[in-house]
């Protein structure tokens, strides 16, 4: 029977060794530090799942796309590419898989154009050879690099080459996709066309993705399910809504009031249900008016506020329920772990 | 994969290298005029020596050998400098997370270095014969059967010095000692044996002295048999370095994979 997941890690380990020097040891000293790359990590991607794999710099991200497409050995455990070993079927693997990894321009030729370059790595991905230029063709106009076709690689721009790297990796159609921060250095425009690009790939295609990003908002924005790496492990997985709402412990309400007095601000504190009331300062509030976030034990507590500020004939301006953000969830959930 | 598959692949690492080779036009045109350059001067040097004595053991004219020593130290010199341009670390990684094997990716990837340096050989010779009276009599066989062991000792080298710059990510001693080798013990500008001993015994255990000895009997009208014992030693030699070189290449990009230092440079 044929596994359900596209991508599945078995305590993934890797350990790097690198000599430092302290200020205490001389050159001919130094320490030999491990760092863990990967800690005993155990990753489920489902088959046509965009999955988005976020965390800080140096978490681990490149290793374990690395390790996934068997370009770095793992230390210990293992992993199934489309149901292949990624050590004992590494062809195998090799033969699902698309990556793009974060410097993507390096392995092109640069006195070569796009067409010229996609259709080496055809030969090497072994596209059919009657079907090569057909194919070729077609992953440039998916890009929309139709129309840069026979210009020279040195002459794409940061964008350009990025795609190509992009048209690259879809080159065989290789049924998971790999993509290692696929939008870094890239213009606000072209990062959206690649994000696009990638979620309607998905969609019509049902390709499973690897998506790995520290832009926070970037994830939320196309992935179905995010994984926080840090240190090597997972330290949340879930949808983007739901790692919101892990963090969501109380209810938060911004309030806009006018002529609110300290004393009356106190009592406003003693109401049954307030766990804190801070004074937000705003450029937009008039010098009568006050920003207050108030934060409830639950949204039930809300009538008695507005019930306070009627008793008390205090002016309501504006209100807004709070949402924590992706980003505060990453902040929170990196912190913890 | 077929073999015809994997000669396919070989076929376009070859393409790749000569479309990329060919718009370098510059350097194209260098490379030419060094070799047309340096067999002219070579030549005439050759013409004004008086070093026959020590050609009696070849039975050719000192033009005739300085010649095809040039033309085969520039051939082993591009080819050696191509190949492990093309071979180097920082264009590995897209390749060895393809479905390709190493050993098509080396010989793929070394064709054309190969290829340019042949072309390269044949002006020098042509020179040689229309302006300089070089005679050639040139036995097909044997000259191939040198030339593919003389290019596997090389490839072999090549690959034990990419090896070494895979992880060292600095210099690569080891093609800068078999030029400075074949310069000085190779039978390339000078037969060895006008050596003192020590140097002269330092020539016999080097592999481009076989070759370049080989190679030269070969194009002046000798057999096979008749340099046997050579060729035998160029050909072991050839079967210890081959292996040798592919084993270490191996063995350094694993460990760098091992590392994670593949792509740091």
């Amino acid at each position: 029977m044929q596994s359900e997941n596209a991508v599945q890690t078995m305590n993934l380990t890797k350990t790097f060794k690198s000599k430092i020097q302290t200020s205490e040891t001389k050159f001919y000293n130094r320490k030999t530090i491990s760092v863990n790359a990967i800690d005993h990590l155990n990753l489920e991607i489902k088959k046509g799942e965009l999955f988005g794999l976020l965390g800080p710099n140096g978490a681990g991200k490149t290793t374990l796309v690395k390790m996934l497409c068997t370009l770095l050995p793992p230390d210990s455990g293992t992993a199934l590419i489309n149901g292949y070993d990624i050590i004992k079927d590494q062809m195998k693997v090799k033969r699902s898989l698309g990556t793009l990894f974060s410097v993507g321009e390096r392995g092109f030729f640069w006195r070569l154009n796009g067409y010229r370059n996609l259709e080496f790595y055809a030969s090497i991905y072994n596209v059919p050879r009657q079907k090569r230029h057909e194919r070729i063709l077609e992953v440039l106009k998916l890009v929309g690099l139709d129309n840069s076709t026979f210009q020279l690689y040195q002459k794409y721009s940061g964008g350009m080459k990025r795609k190509l790297a992009l048209a690259r990796t879809l080159l065989p159609d290789p049924p998971i996709m790999m993509l290692d921060e696929p939008t870094t250095g890239l213009d606000a425009i072209s990062s959206r066309n690649i994000r696009d690009f990638v979620k309607s790939t998905v969609q019509e295609t049902g390709k499973t993705v690897l998506y790995t990003t520290h832009y926070i908002e970037e994830a939320a924005q196309i992935c179905t399910k995010i994984g926080i790496l840090k240190q090597g492990q997972i330290v949340a997985l879930d949808t983007p809504y739901a790692l919101r709402d892990k963090i969501k412990k109380s209810e938060l309400i911004y309030l806009i009031v006018e002529e609110l007095s300290p004393p009356q601000l106190e009592n406003m504190r003693s109401i049954q249900g307030v766990i804190d009331i801070t004074e937000k300062n705003g450029e937009d509030l008039m010098s009568s008016q006050k920003g207050l976030c108030v934060e409830l034990q639950s949204v039930d507590q809300l009538p008695s506020i507005f019930d306070f500020l009627f008793e008390q004939k205090i002016k309501l301006v504006n209100f807004k329920r709070e949402e924590p953000s992706l980003e505060d969830a990453f902040i929170e959930l990196t912190k913890k772990a | 994969m077929t073999v015809w598959g994997e000669l396919e692949k070989i076929w376009y690492f070859m393409k790749r290298d000569m479309v990329s080779f060919a718009t370098y036009k510059t350097n194209m045109l260098v490379l030419l005029l060094t070799a047309v350059f340096g067999a002219l001067s070579f030549a005439y040097l050759g013409q004004s020596a008086v070093s026959q004595s020590v050609l009696q053991s070849y039975h050719i004219d000192f033009t005739t050998y300085l010649v095809i020593g040039l033309a085969f130290n520039t051939y082993l010199g591009q080819a050696l400098t191509l190949v492990q341009k093309t071979i180097n670390p920082w264009a590995l990684e897209e390749v060895l997370v393809s479905p390709t094997g190493l050993s098509t990716f080396i010989i793929g990837s070394s064709i054309w270095g190969f290829i340019w340096s042949t072309g390269v050989v044949a002006i020098y010779l042509a020179i040689g014969v229309f302006f300089f009276g070089v005679s050639l009599s040139v036995n097909i066989i044997g000259t191939l059967i040198v030339l593919a062991l003389g290019i596997g000792t090389f490839i072999g080298f090549s690959m034990i010095g990419s090896g070494i710059l895979i992880l060292t990510k600095q210099g690569d001693p080891v093609t800068a000692l078999i030029t400075i080798a074949t310069s000085l013990f190779g039978n390339v500008l000078f037969p060895p044996q006008i050596l003192p001993p020590v140097l002269k015994a330092i020539a016999y255990i080097t592999p481009p002295y076989y070759f370049f000895t080989c190679i030269r009997l070969m194009l002046t009208g000798w057999t096979i048999p008749m340099i046997l014992p050579d060729l035998e030693i160029l050909a072991l030699m050839c079967a210890i370095i081959v292996p040798l070189g592919y084993f270490i290449y191996a063995w350094c990009l694993k460990t760098a994979r091992k590392n994670g230092t593949l792509s740091w440079f």
